[in-house]
């Protein structure tokens, strides 16, 4: 990881760090998405909506509690979604694309 | 009996109690229904029994606004008609496609959907489908590897397809109409003009030409055009001797209100492996498929977004491709083959088309088909260019609005969020649904041509009654998909035949 990669995952506490104090893993893996379409296609989901929103919008994927399905279902039938690429995807999991695309390949 | 009407001396006159102009599904239809009865019944066709490049040409016309596909290729002008290379696809309309919705100019049929029942029924067997069932549950239950996707019903529900061999009328009916000893069946015998009495009450005769230069007549109690959209809106335009804007065009309805199902490849879908299982009720493999579903939004849902009627239908496919819109499929060449294929009597599967996946598909393309709102300013007009038989060619001005593409974008988000809702997968949609300007270059429809002869009870506000009589004149009667006052999403020939049934039995009550 280099200097400006880490500055970037800081600012978006996705640091070790962050990731032991509450955010596990999972709240950064996009799992269902990555299965679907694989890492190359959500890392670059992920790089787009990183030019859609702005960073602070994207702490709350780190930061809420509750399974990640859940809310990604959740999102889904309260028509919280976002359109990236042309995909239909839950806002939970659009943060968690972004941060995903600032993870190391 | 069939006479060709090239055989008879010039200035033949042809005489019986029904006469019926054209001998395409609507047509032989009806004919049929009256085969076996004391009534004569003259059945007027155009064409020949088979493919004839002189006869099509006929039907070229002028193509202005929106791109449309060749008319000479959009229809079969042959004793069958353009039964001879359909695809066979048959569902019912829906309730909400009978009601008149605010939201859409225009809309609401003077029938609901429970006065069509009966007829729907009885359409099954001619168009040799199965059941008379269209609810997912039922065709679960015939097959319970038919389930359908567990999407929200106040969102989304799975609406049924038939599929019909396709049944090709100018072969499986031919012996019947031309053996039955009541029905007159003259083929090359291509109506140019109906003629009207002086007041213009109703039709006296009909004027018949060839084209080797005979012209005939055909009187009869009672007339029927069974044309086709296009066709049907000519003729009455054409026949402005009497009328100066053609029959039954007094408040200039005549051939405005063309409507097409607006078919285009909308998205794809990322389906979730735990979700394969669902997708054999969406299969389609044609030749061989009896029934499938298609994804569609409630009528709940269609209210709050003040929508019109769509489904959405799943296609194995790539993300990297796009897959073809109807039009670009289609192409006059492929219709040919299908054609064809049809006269040799449906041999395996129809021509350009491929087995399902061997393994359980991952990636889907969504394709839609989308009900065109009424619009009077989509039309079919004259032209000003004549045929080999001198009657004015159709010039087709095809217009689509805002409420259509608004439509398309709601359809995905629904679907999207619906789907992505239940874990199914995720769907991408494609730039020209979400966007505003104009309307992508593979823009298709599905050859279904509806509305230009529309039923409504005011004279100003259609041009046939409900009992498809043109308003004003008494013996004159539509038939076919012309009288649709909307589209709805389902293609339309099932309705156009349950509709030919339902007329029928209206003329044997008036006749008897």
């Amino acid at each position: 990881m280099n200097r400006r990669r880490f500055l970037q995952l800081s600012a978006f506490g996705v640091t070790a760090g962050a990731v032991s104090l509450g955010s596990g893993p999972a709240q950064v893996t996009p799992q269902e998405l990555l299965d679907l379409l694989g890492p190359e296609t959500v890392r670059g989901l992920g790089r787009r909506y990183r030019e859609m929103v702005p960073a602070a919008d994207l702490l709350s994927a780190t930061t809420s509690r509750g399974s990640i399905s859940r809310r990604i279902r959740d999102d889904f039938a309260r028509g919280r979604t976002v359109v990236v690429g042309g995909w239909v995807l839950s806002l939970t999991e659009a943060r968690q694309c972004a941060l995903f695309s600032l993870l190391p390949a | 009996m069939h006479i060709d009407a090239r055989t008879l001396p010039d200035g033949s006159l042809l005489e019986g109690d029904v006469c019926i102009v054209g001998a395409g599904a609507a047509g032989i239809s009806l004919a049929l229904e009256w085969a076996a009865s004391s009534r004569t019944v003259l059945l007027l066709e155009g064409g020949g029994f088979q493919y004839e490049p002189a006869m099509q040409d006929l039907y070229r016309g002028a193509i202005v606004g929106l791109p449309y596909y060749p008319l000479q290729a959009a229809r079969l002008h042959q004793f069958g008609g353009t039964t001879g290379h359909w695809a066979g696809f048959c569902s019912t309309l829906d309730p909400i496609d009978f009601e008149k919705r605010e939201w859409v100019s225009h809309s609401g049929w003077p029938l609901r959907q429970g006065e069509l029942d009966p007829f729907y029924a009885r359409a099954q067997s001619l168009l040799e489908l199965g059941p008379d069932e269209y609810a997912a549950a039922d065709w679960q239950r015939r097959d319970p590897t038919m389930v359908p996707l567990p999407v929200d019903p106040r969102v989304m529900w799975t609406k049924m397809w038939q599929f019909s061999p396709p049944t090709r009328f100018g072969t499986r009916y031919r012996n019947a109409i031309v053996d039955a000893p009541n029905i007159h069946l003259y083929t090359h015998a291509n109506v140019c003009e109906l003629e009207a009495n002086d007041a213009v009450r109703a039709i006296d005769s009909l004027r018949i030409r060839t084209l080797d230069g005979k012209e005939h007549r055909a009187r009869a109690r009672v007339y029927v055009l069974a044309c086709c959209s296009i066709q049907n809106a000519r003729l009455l335009l054409a026949s402005n001797r009497r009328a100066r804007g053609g029959l039954g065009n007094v408040y200039d309805n005549v051939g405005r209100f063309f409507m097409e199902h607006i078919e285009m490849p909308c998205g794809h879908l990322a389906l979730a492996p735990s979700h394969s299982r669902y997708m054999r009720m969406y299969a389609l493999e044609l030749g061989t498929t009896k029934a499938r579903g298609e994804m569609a939004l409630s009528a709940a849902v269609q209210r709050e977004r003040r929508i019109l009627n769509g489904t959405v239908s799943l296609e194995p496919g790539s993300l990297d491709e796009t897959a073809k819109s109807t039009f670009e499929w289609g192409t006059p060449t492929m219709l040919d083959s299908l054609r064809a294929w049809g006269e040799r009597g449906n041999p395996g599967a129809p021509p350009a088309t491929s087995p399902g996946p061997a393994q359980a598909p991952r990636f889907f393309h969504l394709l839609t088909r989308l009900e065109q709102a009424p619009n009077p300013r989509s039309r079919v007009m004259l032209g000003d260019e004549g045929d080999a038989l001198g009657m004015p060619r159709a010039m087709l001005d095809w217009r689509l609005t805002d409420l259509e593409r608004r439509s398309f974008r709601a359809i995905y988000e629904v679907v999207g969020r619906e789907l992505g809702r239940i874990g199914a997968g995720r769907v991408q949609v494609l730039d020209w649904v979400r966007g505003e300007g104009a309307w992508p270059r593979n823009l298709s429809g599905g050859w279904h041509h509806m509305g230009t002869t529309r039923m409504h009870v005011s004279p100003r506000e259609g041009v046939v009654d409900p009992n498809c009589r043109v308003h004003d004149l008494a013996n004159l009667y539509v038939a076919g998909a012309s009288v649709y006052p909307t589209a709805g999403a389902a293609n339309p020939t099932l309705t156009l035949v349950a509709m030919v049934l339902r007329l029928s039995d209206h003329l044997k009550s008036k006749l008897s």
